[in-house]
């Protein structure tokens, strides 16, 4: 599946597990660094998703208020 | 003679024209000679006149009485029912006696009030001396024949489905077209008009107006109703009239109306106010309205109330997206807001510090094994020289070599013309050996 078809629960479930990989500790460097890129790519997914669905709230509302 | 019996016939003749045969044959034995020869001396017996009462009645033969029962007895385990048979007009009862199963059998419950033709044979019963119509058939006469037809119709048609509940159709949310048959002009007409108007707006009727009681009332309702029906874009309909007797009704129990309202598939809504007496087409019709008003209020949705309902529905939904939405984008912050997430460089600065610390220690252990070998170093320098025999030749003392740097400690060590070095405090000496003898 390619980042940009991720749900957004996809992308926060998946960032919430890295979050708790990387919390465990133990993980060697080069794997943690690659979590933490992959945390940031998750991050960015979820609040490009939560924006969208604000911008439709907002456009509705003020469609409807129109 | 007997006085009662003689007037009798002419209030009979005089009340109920329509007995006259009956009367007037039972006038033709009154002029028979019946008469007893009766004196003071020689009376007749009560059991005598009595048969006589009896056979004289028993020659008025079988007639039609028409009058209203004002009262029923009906005693329980008794196989007769005792009526009250009163003149419409005048104040003249007569008593009239049934048998159970003529009474139980008739399609409409014989109660007080009722109008009835009773064909009865007038029987005076002797031991009581009482005068009795002893009927044979009760029929049911204007309003309650009226009712009871009614009544038999209702049951023919219901036997046949026609107001079975799996006929019913929904009513349309919102109607392209209200058809609204009615009278003319009529009140009806008004309630649903303004009413639906009210409750939107934009309602759009389609009225066609109909004889609502008297002979054409059924063909016109009938007539309307096949127009209606026949309009696409009438979606529902309503039949409505202000409610009236039982007789203005008629035309909305008219079989032929049942039938064509039942054949309609567009939703028909009867309005026509009655409580008691249920005209059939409320039987058939898909939705039966108390009055045209609420037959309106059925047929059209209150817009205004609709709209605010939907608005409500709208605010909800916001809310609770939003909620979600503010909901979700906390949980994100809190995520991100982690230090693995924030500062990704605390674990790097943290491997880095490890880094540091193991190179301390390895500094530190290899300094530290460096400073134990110069102290060796030194130690054992001081024991060497403390060996050396420098001062020792500082004193006078010398050592002489070889060449190849053995010691020379013997004379046999060494050869004559032999090369020598010879060692002293400050440098060596270089020398031949020119002879040597043993001590």
């Amino acid at each position: 599946m390619s980042d940009k078809k991720l749900s957004y629960e996809q992308a926060r479930d998946e960032l919430a597990e890295i979050v708790r990989q990387l919390e465990v500790g133990g993980a060697p460097l080069a794997e943690s660094l690659a979590l933490w890129e992959r945390g940031e790519k998750l991050a960015q997914i979820a609040q490009a998703h939560l924006d969208g669905a604000r911008q439709r709230l907002d456009a509705a509302l003020k469609k409807a208020s129109d | 003679m007997f006085p009662a019996v003689t007037h009798r016939p002419r209030r009979l003749r005089h009340h109920s024209s329509r007995f006259t045969p009956n009367v007037v044959g039972a006038h033709n034995y009154a002029v028979t000679p019946m008469a007893m020869q009766t004196s003071p001396e020689q009376p007749a017996q009560v059991r005598t006149i009595a048969r006589a009462i009896g056979q004289w009645i028993d020659r008025l033969g079988v007639v039609w009485v028409e009058g209203q029962v004002t009262q029923v007895s009906r005693r329980q385990g008794m196989a007769t029912v005792f009526l009250s048979l009163r003149d419409k007009l005048a104040d003249v009862s007569v008593q009239v006696t049934a048998p159970r199963t003529l009474v139980d059998a008739m399609s409409t419950p014989l109660v007080e009030g009722a109008s009835v033709v009773i064909q009865a044979k007038p029987t005076y019963y002797e031991n009581r001396g009482q005068l009795s119509l002893a009927a044979r058939e009760i029929r049911m006469v204007g309003l309650g024949e009226l009712l009871a037809r009614l009544e038999q119709r209702r049951q023919l048609l219901a036997a046949e489905g026609l107001f079975a509940e799996t006929h019913k159709r929904p009513l349309p949310f919102l109607p392209r077209k209200v058809g609204l048959i009615t009278a003319d002009n009529s009140a009806a007409e008004r309630d649903v008009v303004e009413v639906g108007r009210r409750r939107w707006p934009g309602v759009q009727f389609e009225i066609r107006h109909a004889a609502m009681q008297g002979v054409n009332a059924t063909r016109e309702v009938i007539e309307a109703l096949q127009r209606l029906e026949a309009n696409a874009e009438v979606d529902v309909i309503i039949i409505a009239r202000g409610g009236g007797s039982v007789e203005d009704l008629l035309p909305f129990s008219d079989e032929a109306l049942i039938r064509a309202v039942h054949a309609t598939s567009t939703p028909v809504i009867s309005a026509i106010g009655h409580e008691s007496d249920t005209p059939l087409l409320d039987l058939v019709a898909d939705v039966r309205a108390a009055t045209p008003t609420d037959a309106a209020k059925r047929a059209i949705p209150d817009v205004v109330e609709e709209s605010a309902r939907i608005q409500q529905a709208r605010e909800r939904i916001m809310r609770a997206l939003q909620v979600r939405l503010s909901g979700e984008q906390q949980y994100l912050h809190q995520l991100q807001a982690r230090p693995v997430l924030r500062d990704p460089a605390s674990g790097l600065s943290e491997r880095s510090e490890q880094i540091e610390a193991l190179r301390q220690r390895v500094t530190r252990a290899v300094s530290s094994m460096v400073e134990r070998s110069a102290n060796d170093i030194a130690h054992r320098r001081a024991r060497v020289q403390a060996l050396s025999p420098l001062a020792t030749m500082a004193r006078g003392y010398s050592v002489v070599q070889r060449p190849d740097g053995a010691l020379v400690t013997a004379i046999d060590d060494v050869e004559i013309a032999a090369q020598l070095l010879i060692r002293v405090a400050d440098g060596q000496i270089t020398t031949e050996v020119t002879g040597k003898e043993s001590r």
